[in-house]
């Protein structure tokens, strides 16, 4: 089957990984409210960034729940953010631990959760990549 | 609050092990286990009352607004299962209901341990 529009990436086993998403989303900024809520000024970079990780994941989550093109350029940069963040983030939180005296979803590469932030920006590459449009004479892969 | 806990997370884990079964089987979420995913959720409304109760009765918790952060993230994930389950009649909603389940009986470690400290 060949069709120049690109599939949903939400269905299938695409939906899993929305629901994903849709579980860090959920947990980043939830984390993130209840630290700034509490506590800002011990660690205001890393909460900063808590916030910040939570939504670009709300982002990524709406973004691959949407089939449209203009949806899937914002699913694409979302995601490239998250996969970027993950990995300065991960390096920094080593490099200058005293920057991040308090957990981000980020921080480890994501150890806190399961390694789960540094793996899902490239699943969600990998779904976004085969579910794109493919031009008729180019053929289906 | 240790015997709601543990409820839950068994609860949960006969569901995840449901839903596991039926995703490798190639089915998809059926109406009984939205059922006993209802029934989880009973649990945890349960057990935000008495996390209530307690702490109005002068329980005293680190981390409250934490606490209280799980409690309230805990009840939204299996629904959304649920909602993912009705748009998605493949084996996939079982896979996502053994995510939702599992995720749920972690969350309850946590708000285990936060309880505790």
């Amino acid at each position: 089957m060949t069709s120049a529009e690109p599939r949903s990436a939400a269905h299938g086993g695409g939906r899993v990984v929305v629901f994903v998403y849709g579980l860090l989303a959920l947990a980043a900024t939830a984390r993130a409210l209840a630290q700034i809520a509490t506590r800002f000024a011990e660690a205001p970079l890393a909460y900063s960034l808590s916030l910040f990780s939570g939504l670009v994941y709300i982002l990524a989550t709406v973004a691959l729940a949407r089939s449209s093109r203009g949806w899937r350029t914002v699913a694409w940069l979302a995601i490239s953010v998250e996969l970027v963040g993950v990995l300065a983030v991960g390096a920094l939180s080593l490099a200058v631990p005293e920057d991040f005296p308090d957990e981000t979803v980020w921080s480890q590469f994501g150890a806190g959760y399961g390694y789960v932030p540094l793996v899902l920006p490239v699943v969600g590459l990998v779904l976004l990549w085969r579910t794109r449009a493919r031009s008729p004479e180019r053929g289906s892969g | 609050m240790l015997v709601l806990t543990w409820i839950v997370v068994a609860l949960c884990l006969a569901l995840g092990a449901w839903a596991a079964v039926r995703a490798l089987r190639d089915q998809a979420v059926i109406l009984r286990q939205l059922f006993a995913a209802g029934a989880v959720e009973a649990v945890l409304l349960v057990q935000l009352l008495v996390l209530g109760v307690l702490q109005a009765r002068g329980a005293q918790v680190d981390d409250g607004v934490t606490l209280w952060g799980y409690a309230i993230s805990m009840l939204l994930i299996l629904p959304a299962a649920a909602v993912v389950s009705f748009l998605e009649r493949t084996r996939w909603s079982s896979v996502v209901l053994l995510i939702a389940a599992l995720t749920t009986a972690f969350l309850q470690y946590r708000v285990l341990v936060l309880w505790s400290a």
